[in-house]
C-alpha cells in the first residue's frame, strides 16, 4: 500500500510537471504546432518502447482497437494545439483548470451513450463547470483590462513591460 | 503579442472539447470487451495524434528548434509517466477514490501555485472562484 501511495505521488507530480512544462515552453517561445507534434512523437516512441520492452508484447492489434484509437487520439492533439495556442492568451494557472474540466464530457457521453446512472453528486460535479470556467472567463477578461490601463502608463513612464 | 480573451476562450473551449473527447476511446473500448488491449490502443492513439501533429506543423514549417525537441521529449515522458504512475497506485491497491482526485485535483492545485508564485501571474478574486469551483467539480467527478 505504501509503495500505492508513492506511486500516486509520482503520477501527481508527474501530471504536474506537464503543466508547467506547457508553461515553460510558452516562455521560451516554443512553436504550438512543434510542440505539439514533439509531444505526441516521442509519446508514441516511449509508448512503442513500452509496449516492446515492459509488457514484452508487440505494438500489432486487431482493426477495431485501431479504428477507436486514432480518430480520439486525433481529438487529443486537436486539444493539445489549441491548449498550447491559448496559453499565448492567458495563463497557465487558469488554462490548465479549462482544459482538465474537460473530464466532465466522458462523463456525460457514458451518460448519453451508455445509460450510466447520474447521481446527485455527479450532477453537482457537471453544473459546476460552466459555472468555473464562466468565472475563469470573467476573470480573463478583468485581467485583460487591467493590462491595457497599465501599459499605455507603464510606456509613459518609461518603465519595462514584463 | 496582445492577450485576447475573446481568443484565448475560443482555443480554451476547443481544447476543453477535443481534450474530453480523447479519453473517451478507452471508454469504448472496454465497453467492446477490447481492454486486453490497452497498451496497443495507446500507441495508435498517440500514433493518430502524432500523424495530425506533423500535418498542422508541415503547414506552417519545415525545421524545428532544439529547445522545441527537448521540451516535446519531456512532456511526452511526462504524459506518459502521469499515466503509468497512476495506473501502477491503482494496482498496488490505492483506491481509485482516492488517486484520481490527488492526481487530478493535486496537479491543478500545484501548477495553479507554480503559477502565480514561478510565473507572476495575477488570478483575480473570480479566478480563484474558477479554480476552487474547478478542483471541487474534478474531485467529485474523480469520487463518484
Amino acid at each position: 500500500m505504501k509503495s500505492g501511495y508513492l506511486y500516486t505521488l509520482l503520477g501527481l507530480l508527474s501530471f504536474s510537471s506537464l503543466g508547467v512544462l506547457h508553461k515553460v515552453a510558452d516562455v521560451k517561445q516554443c512553436r504550438p504546432a512543434a510542440v505539439n507534434a514533439l509531444i505526441y512523437g516521442w509519446s508514441l516512441l516511449f509508448s512503442v518502447l513500452t509496449v516492446m520492452l515492459i509488457k514484452d508484447s508487440t505494438p500489432s492489434a486487431p482493426a477495431s482497437v485501431i479504428s477507436i484509437a486514432v480518430p480520439f487520439g486525433v481529438a487529443a492533439s486537436i486539444a493539445i494545439l489549441a491548449f498550447q495556442a491559448g496559453i499565448r492568451h492567458g495563463d497557465i494557472a487558469t488554462s490548465w483548470l479549462a482544459i482538465n474540466l474537460s473530464a466532465g464530457i466522458p462523463t456525460i457521453a457514458s451518460i448519453l451513450i451508455y445509460n450510466e446512472p447520474l447521481s446527485f453528486q455527479k450532477t453537482i460535479a457537471l453544473l459546476l463547470i460552466p459555472v468555473s470556467m464562466t468565472l475563469l472567463f470573467i476573470d480573463k477578461r478583468h485581467a485583460d483590462r487591467r493590462r491595457e490601463q497599465s501599459e499605455p502608463n507603464a510606456v509613459a513612464s518609461g518603465r519595462v513591460r514584463r | 503579442m496582445k492577450r485576447d480573451s475573446g481568443i484565448w476562450l475560443r482555443l480554451m473551449l476547443v481544447a476543453f472539447v477535443s481534450n474530453g473527447l480523447g479519453p473517451f476511446g478507452l471508454k469504448i473500448l472496454t465497453e467492446r470487451n477490447l481492454s486486453a488491449f490497452q497498451p496497443q490502443y495507446l500507441v495508435y492513439w498517440y500514433l493518430g495524434g502524432a500523424v495530425f501533429g506533423l500535418i498542422a506543423f508541415l503547414k506552417s514549417s519545415r525545421h524545428v528548434a532544439a529547445r522545441e525537441v527537448a521540451l516535446g521529449a519531456a512532456m511526452g515522458l511526462c504524459s506518459l509517466c502521469g499515466q503509468t504512475f497512476t495506473g501502477l497506485a491503482l494496482s498496488n491497491g490505492v483506491p481509485g477514490h482516492v488517486a484520481f482526485p490527488l492526481t487530478t485535483g493535486g496537479s491543478l492545485f500545484l501548477v495553479a501555485a507554480a503559477g502565480i508564485f514561478l510565473f507572476h501571474e495575477r488570478v483575480g478574486p473570480y479566478g480563484v472562484a474558477g479554480i476552487i469551483l474547478g478542483i471541487v467539480s474534478l474531485i467529485l467527478l474523480s469520487i463518484v
